[in-house]
């Protein structure tokens, strides 16, 4: 177990927010979460960003951010690995306190995406584009993921529906949530094909926002505004292959993450009571369910059906909405869902007892992968 | 009305033999001459042992879909008037796993066997694939 702890979180308004950019976010969702924390900006001693898809400046958006902020931090960078930036962001921050590197840092998140021009459908694959062979976008990657795990465990459109009906039931109970008309399977049915087996309300939205999470060690963050929220464990993941990899279409990489958090945190899959799962497809969800030991491998589509992963359910998954329906900031807001959760501040979609969630974050369609077990004091 | 041509390969020293090969009708891949590790994507080192030391070596052209899928959403204008169209994973006997197109038949599965074909499309030749027979 580490002694560290999330004690501010902050965030923008999401969806879509003409004139932001990517710096006016950052700056908002930071300003939010010191308030947040009570800590003043002279507490902060460690910057670390993730510049997302419209930062001019791309990786070295950590010193535009800090000039921006009037910073001089002991710690500071930038990472970019898309949707897995969150968790290895805050992870990178524990460790470093841990390690006496910095006291306190803010990892912020600031992306125009929706408004500022952002392309999501560039051609993947290093050398010789895969765009050749009209392969293009995210979504085609995570399409994969679901082709063969049909073919291997006869997962149906109607369960990944139930993952996008799960997220958009809590985005109807998060007035901050961009989507939040509830639907039905067969709304996901009647929904077009994008890559087939995905369908449109498979895929994640596209939003501009910012978030920013603060951490600190357990013994400042007693004195704090808010109840200390401790990063129990904590683990990470990668594979740096695409088609170099037999394994690259299955994320076990996944598994090792989230049992490393398991590990460091003490805790086993029985123990968790909400998780946060990085949805940029439904179909990750089901293979973070299965990595997790929530169900068996190949499981994971008979695991959600019969509302299990709804407020109510067995366990409830992603009660802000996800990046499927509150709003696609690449995992940041699960974080911040799950210190809600563990704070008891998350409403009408609060988890009655919630003591124990995981948090997972996903990055570069499936390379990369982390996870943290957030828990009380 | 003018054409938006689709993306084609950019030929460099380090992947010349594979377009080249494909022109002239031959799958070529890199195969290590440290440990013998066929490979692909087309790499400097062997991923395996890091030798630098390979030779080209024509496929069989014979391998198995690993997945595939079905593109509806146009991603760049080239592709507007072809979709729906297939891509697909498949996996060669040899062991690599290459990003290719399945066409000739609208019913492609998992695990499906299939056969390289040559392709040419504007100033290239390309690989994809057809449905063949189990042996």
């Amino acid at each position: 177990m580490t002694d560290i702890a999330i004690v501010g979180v902050g965030a923008t308004p999401q969806g879509k927010l003409p004139g932001s950019t990517s710096l006016s976010l950052a700056v908002d969702a930071f300003i939010d979460a010191l308030a947040d924390s009570g800590l003043a900006k002279d507490d902060i001693d460690g910057l670390l960003t993730f510049p997302g898809t419209t930062a001019p400046e791309q990786g070295l958006n950590y010193l535009r951010l800090g000039e921006e902020l009037g910073m001089n931090p002991l710690l500071t960078g930038s990472l970019s690995m898309g949707g897995a930036s969150a968790g290895s962001l805050v992870q990178m921050a524990a460790a470093a306190i841990q390690a006496g590197l910095a006291t306190t840092v803010a990892c912020v998140f600031g992306d125009a995406a929706r408004t500022g021009g952002s392309r999501f459908g560039r051609a993947s694959g290093w050398g010789d584009s895969w765009g050749i062979w009209g392969m293009f976008g995210a979504a085609a990657n995570s399409a994969l993921v679901a082709s063969r795990h049909m073919a291997l465990y006869g997962t149906t459109g109607e369960q990944l529906a139930e993952v996008a009906v799960a997220c958009r039931y809590h985005a109807s109970l998060n007035p901050a949530a961009v989507m939040r008309t509830p639907i039905t399977v067969a709304d996901h049915q009647a929904s077009r094909w994008i890559v087939e087996p995905l369908r449109l309300l498979d895929c994640c939205l596209i939003s501009d926002g910012g978030v920013c999470v603060i951490v600190t060690s357990m013994d400042r963050a007693r004195d704090l505004r808010q109840p200390p929220v401790r990063i129990a464990g904590m683990g990470q993941a990668h594979t740096n292959q695409t088609l170099g990899s037999k394994d690259w279409l299955a994320v076990p990489h996944q598994r090792t993450a989230v049992h490393d958090a398991y590990r460091t945190a003490g805790v086993g899959p029985g123990d968790i009571d909400v998780a946060q799962l990085y949805d940029n497809f439904t179909i990750s969800v089901l293979l973070w369910l299965e990595h997790a030991g929530f169900c068996a491998p190949g499981e994971g589509g008979s695991f959600v059906e019969g509302g299990r992963i709804r407020l109510g359910g067995e366990l409830p998954v992603n009660t802000a909405g996800g990046n499927l329906s509150e709003s696609y900031m690449e995992g940041w807001l699960h974080i911040v869902e799950g210190v809600r959760q563990i704070r008891g501040q998350a409403g009408v979609r609060q988890v009655p007892d919630a003591e124990v969630c995981l948090v997972t974050g996903r990055g570069m369609s499936l390379n990369c992968a982390n996870a943290m077990i957030l828990t009380g004091a | 009305m003018s054409e938006i041509s689709r993306p084609v390969p950019v030929v460099t020293e380090e992947n010349r033999p594979f377009w080249e090969g494909l022109a002239e009708g031959r799958l070529l891949l890199q195969r290590c001459s440290g440990c013998g590790h066929p490979r692909y994507p087309i790499a400097l080192v062997c991923p395996r042992c890091l030798s630098k030391e390979h030779g080209w070596e024509a496929m069989s052209g014979r391998g198995t879909v690993f997945s595939s899928v079905v593109f509806h959403q146009v991603y760049h204008p080239a592709f507007a008037d072809r979709v729906p169209y297939n891509v697909a994973m498949v996996e060669l006997d040899e062991g690599p796993l290459i990003m290719t197109n399945v066409v000739g038949t609208d019913q492609v599965t998992v695990g499906m066997p299939v056969q390289v074909i040559f392709t040419a499309i504007e100033g290239a030749v390309i690989h994809q694939f057809v449905p063949r027979d189990p042996e």
